[in-house]
């Protein structure tokens, strides 16, 4: 890895402020986070605390103002718009909230989207984009559109179409805040399942604590700040609380469970 | 790197209401479009054709059409001896003296037109033999007796085989009725020429001479004797520029059509494009989506000027399919466009949608369609990803 860092994704001191009417928001403020290769990362936090913003920066849909991101060897800061999002293209795998995918295009085509930024001929890409729906479970939907499949389904579509590339970097806004409690497990497993089986390194950011139960580390963000130590502890026994009796794992655990 | 074409086509499909009123507005465009260039074209193409290559038109020097010149009896003499100008077969010279009046006449629905009513000899129909008599028989001189034109014939009043027409001091009986190849004889009433001349009061018999050369050559012989004479102050000029002249209000017509056509133009292309700023405003997340998968702005733009350009061909497509129907049942169902000429006559066109109309037609389409799309299109290209996916 560059600069001796064994760290698929590395983030060093960095902010990011922005102007909202005239007052200057500290977004985040002086970060710095090393994720391992093939490991399942959770960003943790109230509403505001800035963890979105954090995966924005990692996923190179946003720029940091102050300090760079470094992911797998790629300082970000070098790339232009278009270069970014060719970067992008090549490195992440993209999965929303609310699945984000294309109403118009059918299950297939939404999970061959980003191979047409390839050079894959039509029936590679076509044969990809099935493979991808069978590892997540949907060999039964190719030819399905967004609105006939359920909130489960789609979610699932959109991570088909997050690893069809074999990105490095799986990145994930709240992927289980509009599931219910069972799909919502359903997609946590799923999660898993892509780091364990094909070595996929996932940051996730989740307010939902049954994800805890998933995942090789969780950070915890307030007010754009990283909390580290005691602070650390005292927020995720909060975040357990708040949800009921769970083994609390520690902020670093080996990723067994 | 270009988003697939089933994108735009299906994003257009998605919002079928929407589309359909912006692509009705491109037809209405369309559809005004090819028929007014549509009836340029066939004006200009019915009076062109009216010309022949050999014929000369005389006329009293001055005067620009049939209905405004009058010469004396002796001139038709002296030009009828000329050499050069075409026999038939009895080796009679193919002159032939000619009067136009152009009363007005009564159509079916009440309206009044005028009417072009052409005196001539039985050589007129060798003269101009385009002209042929195609039901009942040709009129008999002096008996009150007309043919009339396909394009007269059941317009007007009386205006069909056995039936009288009126004008003038009497009524004339329709004994035949001619067919002249599309040309705009089709449009006019002949009788007798001194008959005519009778009736209508005139103290010289005829309006002008159409004579018949032998060839090109002599044409152009006899056409430069003819206004070189110093005795009758006559003008000769070849048919086929006679008629074009005629035609050219269709130039002054075209001008207008174009005007028309770019102003309508500019108005359905804002139609359009506020269709497509809508698209881009509810469909913001979308975009956002697709730059952050890695689609470069590029894609975004060509995906929505694309939608623009499809919305402008559907709208294309229907007015043409329109026009060609419109076109079909005022010149089939209707019998013919009625047009003012600059002789201030009515002339029955057979309006026909040709391809150059629809041509341009599908030019001004797409000039619409990318007109439309460029603003929206520019706008959905800049949106900076993380801003977009915020609109989720």
């Amino acid at each position: 890895m560059a600069d001796g860092s064994n760290a698929l994704i590395d983030v060093r001191n960095v902010s990011r402020h922005y102007v909202r009417n005239v007052d200057e928001v500290h977004a985040l403020d002086d970060v710095s986070l090393e994720v391992p290769a093939a490991c399942f990362v959770a960003l943790m936090g109230p509403s505001g605390s800035g963890k979105s913003t954090l995966l924005n920066l990692i996923s190179g849909i946003d720029r940091p103002s102050e300090g760079e991101v470094i992911v797998a060897g790629q300082p970000l800061s070098t790339l232009d718009e278009d270069e970014l999002a060719t970067w992008r293209a090549r490195h992440v795998g993209l999965i929303f909230q609310f699945f984000n995918l294309i109403p118009v295009l059918s299950a297939r085509e939404n999970v061959a989207l980003p191979l047409l930024l390839t050079d894959l001929d039509k029936a590679e890409r076509r044969r990809r984009a099935e493979t991808a729906l069978r590892v997540v479970g949907l060999e039964e939907r190719f030819d399905h559109f967004p609105r006939t499949l359920s909130g489960g389904e789609q979610q699932r579509v959109a991570i088909a179409r997050a690893i069809v590339t074999d990105p490095d970097l799986i990145v994930a806004d709240e992927p289980t805040g509009d599931l219910d409690a069972r799909n919502a497990e359903a997609i946590l497993d799923l999660l898993r399942a892509l780091k364990n089986e094909f070595g996929k390194t996932i940051v996730m950011v989740t307010h939902d604590s049954r994800a805890l139960r998933y995942v090789d580390e969780a950070h915890h963000l307030d007010k754009g700040v990283l909390l580290t130590g005691e602070e650390a502890e005292r927020a995720a026994a909060a975040l357990l609380a708040a949800a009921g009796a769970h083994p609390m794992p520690p902020a670093r655990s080996d990723g067994s469970s | 790197m270009r988003l697939p074409f089933s994108y735009s086509w299906r994003n257009v499909r998605a919002r079928p209401l929407r589309s359909a009123l912006t692509a009705s507005v491109i037809a209405l465009v369309v559809l005004a479009c090819t028929l007014l260039l549509g009836l340029i074209t066939s004006m200009r193409r019915t009076f062109t054709s009216t010309g022949h290559p050999l014929n000369l038109v005389v006329l009293r020097k001055g005067s620009d059409n049939d209905g405004s010149s009058m010469l004396p009896v002796e001139s038709y003499q002296a030009i009828r001896f000329l050499d050069g100008i075409a026999r038939n077969g009895d080796d009679q010279p193919l002159v032939s003296p000619e009067v136009v009046v152009q009363p007005f006449f009564r159509t079916r629905e009440g309206g009044r037109e005028n009417v072009l009513v052409r005196g001539v000899e039985p050589v007129a129909l060798e003269v101009h033999d385009q002209v042929r008599v195609t039901e009942g028989r040709m009129f008999r001189p002096s008996s009150g007796e007309a043919i009339v034109g396909r394009g007269v014939t059941g317009r007007y009043q009386g205006a069909e085989l056995g039936g009288a027409i009126e004008f003038g001091r009497g009524k004339w009986k329709v004994v035949g009725l001619f067919d002249a190849e599309g040309t705009s004889f089709e449009s006019e009433v002949w009788v007798d020429v001194r008959e005519l001349a009778n009736d209508a009061k005139r103290p010289l018999p005829f309006s002008g001479f159409r004579v018949r050369t032998a060839n090109v050559a002599e044409r152009e012989r006899i056409e430069r004797r003819i206004d070189d004479d110093p005795r009758w102050a006559l003008d000769a000029e070849p048919e086929i520029d006679y008629y074009a002249e005629l035609a050219s209000t269709g130039t002054t017509l075209y001008v207008i059509v174009v005007a028309v056509a770019v102003l309508a133009g500019i108005g359905a292309s804002f139609g359009a494009a506020n269709t497509m700023y809508a698209a881009v405003q509810t469909r913001t997340a979308e975009i956002g989506t697709l730059r952050a998968l890695g689609f470069p702005r590029g894609a975004i733009l060509w995906a929505f000027q694309a939608e623009a350009v499809v919305l402008a061909l559907i709208g294309f497509a229907i007015g043409a399919v329109a026009s060609v129907a419109a076109a079909w049942i005022l010149s089939n169902a209707l019998g013919g466009f009625a047009v003012g000429a600059a002789t201030f006559t009515t002339s029955v066109v057979v309006l026909e949608v040709d391809a150059r109309s629809l041509a341009a037609a599908l030019f001004l389409a797409i000039a619409i369609g990318i007109a439309a799309g460029l603003g929206p299109a520019w706008r959905a290209a800049r949106l900076r990803p993380i801003e977009a996916l915020r609109k989720a």
